[in-house]
């Protein structure tokens, strides 16, 4: 069947947000959403990163993979694909553009622990993408990623000021308030389906 | 130079080691894989025709059809492995047995994303047993032969009309069954404006049907929820080649025929 | 030096990845849906630990140490492989089920994390008792989470029917933002009982 790329972006970015419905990205979603400029430093990597990863392993899993009959290897192709990716590109951005560097530069070298890329690049081979679909569904997961982050650094930046047990403070409480945003988010289902 | 040469050879020699391992690894396990996917195929065809002996598959419009003999080599049935449109955002995956005399004899739900305590109500034996047995010439459709449950109505409404669209695809395609159009002379029909519907790849199709001086002058599609990019070829094609032989009896669209027939069904249901 | 069986405990009460830890929290908020699939993903994750830990700790010293991330990841990911073609083939069930999470094993900080924190530094010994006493943390902090979401939103644990007919499932527990919130409100409860246990 047919991807309308309308359907892929909404899915993607709202109602089957990867993060808030996937559970994607969970990591850094705890660790660095505690101020709003940091999270939208990690979310801008994320986008940059991703969309770039999506593409390198699409082409390698169905121009090389696929050809000679070793989907079996897909994980640890992807996983070092990335991980050389980021580093790639943490030098080349080092080089050629050192203010983008300084903004995303303490950021790069967590995605590669991030779920979301290694998740997004083999959903796509799951899904049997096309290379349009593969940038755009990229694109569309990385920014519904970076949505999550922001608003949830919104939040916690009031809760900071708020008087609450600490045995709930941290973690416990952002958990439950993500719970909450995930709901809210639950509300876009079924608007557009794939 | 000698540290980059260790370094090189150190991940070489790791790389080929785990790459030599899964392939071992591989090699052991593919062929279970293989076979247990093609025995669970046949598990479950066989779970609605116990006495099925030899397969064929058909594809139809992107789905996959599976004729089933039994061992005297006749025809006993066809087992569609079809989807939905419901709520959630991935399309409900099921499989539709029909036998040979056009009635439904199972219906297993293989995935779904829908609302849990709510949408899978499709899996729910209540749902299920008003399923089984309806056949071709049944209505199936929400609140004649299928009740609707409330709140559950997007899951529902996508779930029976994809089995009125698959056991229409079954009955013409496998049992040569004819939909039955009432052929409608527009001359019998006076003048105005008629709204029908009819059902298409994913859900109802409505058109509005202009008829002036006894002859169909105008059709609108209303609404529709099929895919875009497919629906949208029926769209330009049928409603011409109607007016145009002024009767229902054209040919549908290659690559669209369940959108088309949908236009032709609401046609045929707004003249009446 | 810590002796052998701190080595061991600290993984399931002190340093429990995921509630102490908050590592690896992808996998535990999306298979938990029910109580055995929890459980299945602990000890997948059980078992790629052990085998990276074993590994990495045999071949200390040999790899060079500016390599030793790329090698690290090597290793996990052919283990993570291994388990995924074996549940394919052994248990196409539970495969179905934790669908995507078990290539992701491959970044789960708390696997990377031990191998870079413990097994490189430690005698073969060690690092299994270290790897053991993480994973089964891990895997029971999954099945717990596991049979409380199995519990509230379905009214079952593990398949089988405890609550009786009296009790409505809260459809809420079995989707993701129930997750969320089911694991917020444990790791309050794993806070109040290492508090008053006196575990710090």
């Amino acid at each position: 069947m047919e991807l309308n790329l309308a359907a892929i972006i909404f899915v993607a970015i709202l109602a089957n947000n990867i993060l808030l419905h996937q559970f994607l990205g969970v990591c850094p979603y705890m660790g660095v959403t505690k101020r709003i400029e940091t999270s939208v430093g990690m979310g801008m990597a994320v986008i940059f990163v991703m969309t770039i990863a999506a593409i390198i392993t699409w082409v390698i899993y169905n121009f090389l993979l696929v050809p000679f009959d070793l989907g079996y290897l897909r994980t640890i192709a992807f996983i070092l694909v990335i991980s050389s990716l980021v580093q790639l590109v943490e030098i080349v951005l080092k080089k050629t553009n050192p203010t983008l560097f300084r903004a995303l530069g303490i950021y790069l070298p967590l995605i590669t622990t991030n779920c979301a890329i290694l998740g997004v690049a083999i959903l796509n081979v799951q899904a049997d993408h096309n290379i349009i679909q593969t940038i755009v569904y990229g694109i569309a997961a990385a920014i519904g990623f970076t949505i999550a982050l922001v608003i949830m650094a919104g939040i916690r930046e009031r809760l900071d000021l708020v008087n609450m047990s600490s045995m709930l403070q941290g973690a416990g409480v952002t958990l439950i308030t993500a719970g909450l945003i995930s709901m809210a988010f639950m509300g876009f289902s079924g608007i557009m389906t794939l | 130079m000698r540290d980059s040469l260790k370094m090189a050879l150190t991940l070489l020699v790791i790389g080929a080691v785990c790459g030599g391992l899964l392939s071992v690894v591989n090699a052991i396990t593919q062929p279970i894989i293989e076979k247990r996917s093609i025995e669970d195929l046949r598990e479950a065809m066989g779970d609605f025709f116990p006495e099925m002996d030899a397969v064929e598959e058909r594809e139809i419009d992107g789905e996959m059809y599976y004729e089933i003999f039994d061992a005297g080599g006749d025809f006993i049935g066809v087992v569609g492995e079809v989807t939905a449109s419901g709520y959630g955002d991935e399309p409900i995956r099921y499989n539709l047995a029909v036998d040979s005399d056009g009635e439904v004899v199972g219906l297993r739900i293989d995935s779904h994303t829908e609302t849990p305590g709510i949408g899978d109500i499709i899996e729910k034996e209540d749902f299920q047993s008003d399923i089984i047995g309806l056949s071709f010439d049944d209505p199936i459709a929400l609140d004649q032969d299928v009740d609707t449950v409330s709140g559950a109505t997007v899951t529902m409404r996508g779930m029976v009309s994809s089995i009125r669209r698959v056991v229409d695809t079954i009955g013409m395609e496998f049992l040569g069954l004819e939909v039955e159009v009432v052929e409608i002379d527009p001359a019998d029909v006076d003048d105005g404006t008629y709204t029908g519907t009819g059902s298409g790849f994913a859900d109802d199709v409505t058109v509005e049907v202009t008829v002036s001086g006894g002859e169909i002058t105008d059709i609108v599609v209303v609404e529709h929820n099929d895919t875009q990019s497919y629906f949208e070829q029926a769209e330009a094609e049928m409603p011409g080649r109607i007016i145009e032989a002024q009767s229902l009896e054209v040919d549908t669209v290659t690559d669209a025929t369940a959108s088309s027939e949908g236009i032709i069904e609401a046609v045929n249901d707004a003249l009446n | 030096m810590t002796t052998i069986s701190q080595v061991f405990t600290k993984g399931i009460i002190a340093e429990n990845p995921v509630f102490r830890l908050l590592l690896g929290l992808c996998p535990v908020l999306a298979v938990t849906m029910t109580a055995i699939n929890g459980f299945g993903m602990g000890i997948a994750a059980l078992f790629v630990l052990l085998c990276s830990n074993i590994v990495v700790s045999l071949i200390r010293g040999v790899v060079p140490p500016r390599v030793r991330i790329p090698a690290f990841i090597l290793i996990i990911a052919t283990f993570v492989t291994i388990v995924d073609l074996v549940l394919n083939a052994f248990a196409p069930g539970l495969h179905e089920a934790l669908g995507i999470f078990i290539p992701l094993i491959v970044v789960n900080c708390m696997i990377m994390g031990r191998a870079e924190a413990f097994a490189r530094k430690n005698t073969v010994g060690r690092s299994i008792v270290d790897a053991l006493g993480m994973g089964i943390g891990f895997t029971l902090a999954l099945t717990v989470l596991g049979i409380v979401r199995e519990i509230l939103g379905m009214g079952t644990a593990f398949g089988v029917d405890i609550t009786g007919a009296a009790f409505e499932p809260m459809a809420l527990f079995a989707s993701p933002p129930g997750a969320f919130i089911a694991l917020g409100i444990l790791l309050l409860v794993f806070n109040l009982i290492i508090k008053r246990l006196g575990f710090e």
